[in-house]
């Protein structure tokens, strides 16, 4: 971790365009970003915590880890470019996708294509779910998990706004866990 | 210049109520779909984006935002979903770097985990109701992909096409 700031920077660009053109999602990069960071830009012990924080912070996850491998390779300035690696790959293949989908709009088979997938979609989804849920519940087997999923669902049942539903779990959150960090 | 906005206010709601891309979807699914896109082209962004490599959450925005407004319209829901956790992690790292264990977000994000997985179910069954193949054929696909994921044998990008191939095929 001597080598001169410059090359610390190069490396950690390249590092997350690789790792984001290679993995499919933020949660499947952290296998491959585990290969290339520990040992060379940080140690295991900060990853680890690095890993930890992603979870608990609002936004997207791969985001949230390519910043803290920036900063603790790079201060400030690596943070960026390990940002800038992260949303290149992504976004310009998305980008690039829905520009040569846009064309097939009006055709017979993109209808076909999205009646076979929505299927895969939702069934996709419900996977998410659970493993959110349990993630969830692995910390903590406890009644609180269940008591703010069970409200949530009667709100969401009779179609309360969706932003409200979420801020008021996390409201809840903050009081039903609030007295977790006295002990 | 009022969608650009919308566009922008909606991503950055989303990815302050979220805590992964994935997770997104189901806030996402209530914002937009109906006002800003189909539901259609809902599916497609979700499941392009989990085909593709990189982060769920930029490429969800990156669709929509074209799907709405272009090329400026995709940039405008790419800069409104890096700008929460980048700030966030930003004032954490620098700012808050000791009072991390005891912080009251983390509170938050673990009473927002729930409501997010509930949401998830109900977007899932309003997706797979609305996916237009509601016949048996529907339920094939989706009982079949939902064992093939949950099995973790088979990568889950794998299932979205050959979903949607098999939709080329039978439903067409």
């Amino acid at each position: 971790m001597n080598q001169p700031k410059f090359s610390v920077w190069l490396k950690l660009l390249w590092m997350f365009l690789k790792v984001n053109i290679l993995s499919p999602s933020g949660p499947a990069s952290i296998g491959l970003l585990y290969k290339e960071a520990v040992g060379t830009i940080m140690t295991e012990e900060r990853f680890v915590e690095a890993v930890g924080f992603s979870n608990v912070l609002p936004g997207s996850e791969a985001l949230k880890l390519a910043m803290f491998v920036g900063f603790a390779a790079g201060g400030i300035p690596g943070v960026l470019t390990a940002l800038l690696g992260a949303i290149i790959p992504p976004t310009f293949l998305m980008l690039i996708v829905s520009a040569i989908l846009e064309r097939f709009q009006q055709e017979g088979w993109i209808g076909g294509f999205v009646a076979g997938m929505s299927p895969a979609v939702a069934a996709l989804i419900v996977v998410v779910s659970w493993e959110l849920f349990r993630a969830s519940t692995r910390k903590k087997i406890d009644h609180r998990v269940i008591l703010i999923a069970i409200l949530s669902a009667i709100a969401f049942w009779f179609e309360a706004p969706s932003p409200l539903v979420l801020l008021a779990a996390g409201t809840l959150g903050i009081f039903l866990f609030g007295n977790r960090s006295l002990k | 210049m009022d969608q650009l906005l919308e566009l922008f206010l909606i991503f950055l709601k989303v990815n302050l109520l979220s805590t992964s891309g994935p997770a997104s979807v189901g806030l996402l699914y209530s914002e937009v779909v109906g006002n800003l896109i189909t539901e259609g082209q809902f599916v497609q962004a979700v499941g392009l984006s989990s085909v593709l490599p990189g982060s769920d959450a930029l490429q969800l925005a990156m669709y929509i935002g074209y799907a709405v407004g272009g090329i400026p319209g995709g940039f405008v829901a790419l800069t409104a979903s890096i700008l929460p956790p980048t700030i966030i992690i930003l004032g954490v790292t620098v700012i808050l770097h000791r009072l991390r264990r005891q912080a009251w977000i983390s509170n938050f994000v673990d009473g927002l985990a729930p409501a997010i997985s509930v949401l998830m179910l109900f977007t899932a069954w309003k997706i797979f109701q609305k996916g237009g193949s509601m016949g048996w054929e529907g339920w094939a696909v989706g009982l079949i992909s939902l064992v093939a994921m949950a099995s973790q044998k088979v990568p889950e990008r794998i299932v979205i096409i050959i979903a949607g191939i098999v939709g080329v095929i039978f439903l067409s």
